[in-house]
Parts: C-alpha cells; structure tokens; sequence
C-alpha cells in the first residue's frame, strides 16, 4: 500500500492486497492508455505542491548561498557561496544546538515508544473504561499544540501545580522552564506525553491482530502478565514499532510547537533545537540566509530519516 | 482469575494516565473559571469562587471573536483546497500502475516530513513576492499545500482497499474516467474521505507559526496563533488565556466525538503524524 502505511495495516494490507495484486498488474497492461488519462487527476495536487513545496525548497538551498536579510529580501541577494554555512558552524552554540537535538529526540523516541506501548497494553481489553481513556488521551493528542504548551506551561511555572505539589510534598520547587538544567527535558517530556496517545493508538492496533490463542497460551504455561506482553505482545508489534519509531524521531526532530510555547529554545540556547534555531535565526535575528543555511541542515537530517523509512515500508511491502 | 491477576497492574497504569492527561484538561478548566487574583496565590487551590469573569472577558475581547472567525476560514478553507486536490491525486496514485508512482509516493513522504521552518523561511518570499502576505488567501493555500502530501497519503489506502472490478464494470458500462472516480470511486471511499476531512480540519485549526508568520497585522491572527503570542509575553494573563484555550478546544471536541469511530480506524490505516 501507500509508502505512509506503516505495517500497522499490514495484516489487512496482507490479505487484500495479496490476491488481488496480480490481477491488478494485468489490469494495468490491459487498460494501456486509459490509465494515463488517470494520471491528469493528480495534476492539481501536484501544481500546487511544485508551486508551494518544491520550489519553496530549491529557494531554500539558494537563499542558503547568499546574503538575505529584511532588507535585501525583496530585491537582489548578494552571493557568498558557503559563508553562511561556515558562520553557522563556528558560532560557538551551534555545538550545544546539535547536542540538545540529538537529546531531544532521544528523550522524545524513548519515552514516546515504551510511554505508547505500555499504554497500548493497559487500554488493550475492550473494557469501556479502556476505551475512554484511550478517547481521552488521543483527544489530548488532537488539541492544538500551542495549547497543550500552554496549559504545560501553567502547570510548570513558579508556582504552578507541579511545583505546588513538590512543595507540599517537603521538596523544592524547580526552574522546570527556566533553569537551564531541566529546560530541555521539560518540553521533551511533554512533547513525549502528547505523542505518547497517536503511539498507543498505532500500536494497540497492531496488538489487536495478535492471536488470543497465543496469550492463553503463554498463560497456561505460567507466564505472567508482563512475561506475556515482553514474550507475546512485543515480538508481535515489531513491525509496527520499527515504522512508528522513525515516524517519532522525525515527530520528535522537527518538532517547534512546545519549544516555542514553552520556553522560545531558551534559556540562552539550552532548549533550543536546530529546527528552532533556523526559525530564530530567520525571523528574530532577521538574518534569512543563515536560517536558511541551518534550515537546510535539519532538511537534510529529514529526508535521510525519510528514505531509511521509505526503504523499510518497501521492504514490509515486498514481504506482503 | 486471571482476570483479576491482571487487573491491579493495568488499573494503577489507567490510574496513573488519568492524572497524566485528564489533570492538566480539568486544570484548564478551573483556572478558567478562577480570578488571576486567586490563579496568582495558589494555582493549586479547589475550593474557589467560580466566576465567568474570564469568559464575559474573552467575549467581550473583540480579538476573540475576530481571531475565532479567522481560524474557522482557515480551516475550513484549508480543508476544502486540501481535499478537493487529494482526493482525485490519491486516486490517481492508488489505480495508476506506471513507474512513476513509486518516486511521486517517495516526494510525498519527504514533503510530509519537511521541518516546517525549513518552508517558513522560503514561503515568507514567495508569498511577499505575489503580495499575498497578510491575506487569508495565502494563508489557506500555504496551509494546503503543508497539510496536501498528508492528505494523500492518508487517503490512498481508502481507494486502494476498492476491488477494482466495481470500476471496471463502471468502465464496461461506458463510463468516462472521471465518473468512474466520481460516482464509483468517491462514494466508496467515504470513510477515508471524512476520516481525512476532519484530521486535516484539526491540524489546520490547531496550526499557528504559518498564522503568526505570514499575518502581518495581530489582529488577522487565527486564534491558535493569538494563543502561542499571549501564552508567550510575560505576565500571562492565566484565566483569560485559559478561557481562549477552553474556547479553542470546543470545535475540536465537537469534530473528535463526531469522527472517533473514523478516525481510530482511519489514522492507523495510513498512520503518520
């Protein structure tokens, strides 16, 4: 199916597409024109992306070579060939920039799969209660970012909930979004927790496809709960789980909604990503060029995550 | 007795999700509800006099409302561009078998997953250069086109799943290749149709830094936008930004519970955030 599928549908993708794959292909010789004509339905959708995506992209890499600043963005851009690259990288942040992405997305992956997983486990019986926790949880998931950051942003402050509660319970109360200690981490974990309801969702359906048989099983030979869902479920929820993980990382990569709610990548620079830099870089310093030149970085990190995952999606679906 | 083996690990688990996410949804709530006198000495506090203050205040905002209606044409605006162009290219893209489909999917899933700052920074140009920065127009066509490879992605699936004798016998009875699409096709992939209407309606509504970039005036912002602003200045104003957020949230509460069944099913057939 479409290279988007990740193997969660491949059970289904399996037995519809198996069969009938064949047939299509003949389908396809026989129709010989007729499926040419086809092709003009895509022609709209491929006008405006050519018009608003790619070629926004090929100016990217342009601007990325020359001087662009508010001032010359409209009119004639100076070439400089690499310069705004060797600027980027002697800034003497960049170093911290590439560090804090790496961590972020580590601590957005790790918590977003095993958070997803486990979740997906605990809602699996079709329990009502199981049922509307999840419904909870993956509205949360579709409410806008900017608000999930505020609300976050509320509950962390000085002297927000959490706080409050540290205190109550004999501890001190921390900087979560201003100390430069916990910054980073604090809009990771909840960008972690706002991903961690679409993971379950993906994961629980790729649970749901795991014979019954095979957990009775498991039970009958002692297993306990947990042995079952480390021996049984998550062998079974591989496929999927490789998939939805490039899909997290490069969730987690590009992220920006939280960063800028949260804490605008500060203080300083500690919980700014490279994603985030290029946009302060273009549009608070002005300098459009070099965001143009950091943007083109984070591009690149992308669409190399992209192919590893378009080349893993292939290979699920030659196995289909 | 297994059954009750089970039961306390996964109950102390949904327990403990309760207060994960349905705490900060209550939170918001009551700090609306609270006065920023009350919200400044205890955030913590229950017991309270609940006031509507902050809401009469949002109401009488003539930001909120205009900010609410900008939001609604956006969104709405957005999903209509995006959908009337998906459709057909998922279609296209599910049925045509040539050796173009495979690169065009592979664009796709790149474009879907482009940084959005890495657009921001050319679109920003691009939109100034045919003057349609500060216009709802821009606006919407810049969001389509961010939110288009989704849509396709996620819709192609739904026309692949169609057996494709049912539009061979609309072939064999004569019909021409866009009736097949429309009148075959269409009704059958239905579910795909408004499982990808609402995500798009969502993400749309819910997207800002497009908003907050491309409107010059404040007073053009979505309400996402006008959000991501005051809930970044200092001296946040918590219950009034509480009341915005309670107010943003009630369109996506209403599309959610019309479309949970759809999407549930939907979002992990083509899955990708």
């Amino acid at each position: 199916m479409s290279s988007s599928v990740p193997p969660v549908s491949a059970p289904t993708s399996t037995t519809a597409a198996g069969p009938s794959a064949p047939a299509r292909v003949r389908r396809g010789r026989r129709y010989g024109r007729a499926v040419d004509r086809r092709t003009a339905l895509a022609i709209p959708a491929g006008a405006l992306l050519l018009a608003l995506a790619v070629w926004p992209l090929a100016q990217l890499g342009s601007m990325s070579l020359h001087t662009v600043s508010a001032a010359t963005l409209n009119s004639t851009w100076d070439f400089v060939g690499l310069d705004n690259y060797a600027a980027m990288l002697r800034e003497p942040d960049f170093g911290q920039v590439v560090v804090n992405t790496v961590a972020f997305v580590l601590i957005v992956t790790t918590i977003g799969m095993v958070g997803g997983f486990m979740v997906a486990v605990a809602v699996l019986s079709s329990t009502r209660g199981g049922s509307f926790l999840l419904g909870l949880m993956v509205f949360v998931w579709a409410l806008p970012p900017v608000v999930n950051g505020s609300i976050w942003k509320f509950l962390l402050a000085d002297q927000g909930l959490v706080n409050q509660a540290l205190r109550a319970l004999g501890g001190q109360g921390l900087g979560f979004l201003y100390d430069s200690k916990f910054a980073l981490w604090s809009v990771a974990l909840v960008n972690a927790w706002a991903v961690v309801p679409f993971n379950a969702l993906v994961l629980r359906a790729a649970l749901l496809g795991v014979d019954p048989q095979a957990l009775e099983a498991a039970e009958l030979d002692g297993a306990r709960p947990w042995q079952r869902a480390w021996h049984v479920l998550v062998p079974a929820g591989r496929t999927a789980a490789t998939v939805l993980t490039i899909l997290t990382i490069v969730y987690a990569f590009r992220s920006f909604d939280f960063i800028y709610v949260m804490t605008s990548g500060g203080p300083g620079t500690a919980s700014t990503t490279l994603p985030f830099l290029a946009y302060s870089e273009a549009f608070l310093t002005l300098d459009y060029g070099r965001g143009a030149a950091t943007a083109l970085i984070a591009l690149l990190v992308v669409v190399v995550l992209t192919l590893i995952y378009a080349r893993d999606v292939r290979r699920t679906e030659g196995e289909a | 007795m297994t059954r009750r083996r089970r039961e306390p690990i996964a109950f102390s688990i949904r327990s403990l999700l309760y207060v994960l996410y349905g705490l900060p949804l209550l939170w918001i709530i009551l700090t609306s509800l609270k006065s920023q006198g009350e919200v400044l000495s205890s955030q913590a506090s229950i017991t309270f006099d609940p006031t509507l203050d902050a809401y009469r205040a949002a109401i009488a905002d003539p930001a909120l409302g205009a900010a609410v209606r900008q939001s609604a044409i956006v969104a709405i605006g957005t999903t209509a561009v995006c959908l009337a162009l998906a459709t057909p290219a998922a279609y296209a893209l599910a049925r045509v078998r040539s050796a173009t489909v495979v690169p065009a999917l592979t664009l796709l899933v790149v474009l879907q997953m482009v940084p959005q700052t890495a657009n921001l920074i050319p679109l920003f140009w691009l939109l100034s250069k045919w003057g349609l920065l500060d216009t709802t127009f821009g606006l919407v066509i810049a969001d389509a086109a961010m939110f288009l490879p989704w849509a396709i992605l996620l819709l192609r699936p739904f026309f692949g799943q169609i057996p494709t004798a049912i539009e061979e016998a609309a072939r064999v009875d004569g019909a021409a290749t866009i009736r097949t699409f429309w009148s075959v096709a269409l009704p059958l992939a239905r579910n795909g149709f408004l499982t990808v209407s609402s995500v798009i309606f969502l993400v749309s509504w819910g997207e800002f830094l497009y908003g907050i970039t491309f409107m010059l005036s404040p007073e053009k912002y979505p309400l996402s936008s006008l959000i991501a602003v005051q809930s970044g200045a200092y001296g946040v104003d918590w219950p009034a930004m509480m009341a915005f957020a309670v107010v943003s949230a009630v369109p996506v509460l209403v599309v959610y519970v019309a479309s949970f069944r759809l999407l549930s099913s939907g979002l992990t057939i083509g899955a990708v955030k």
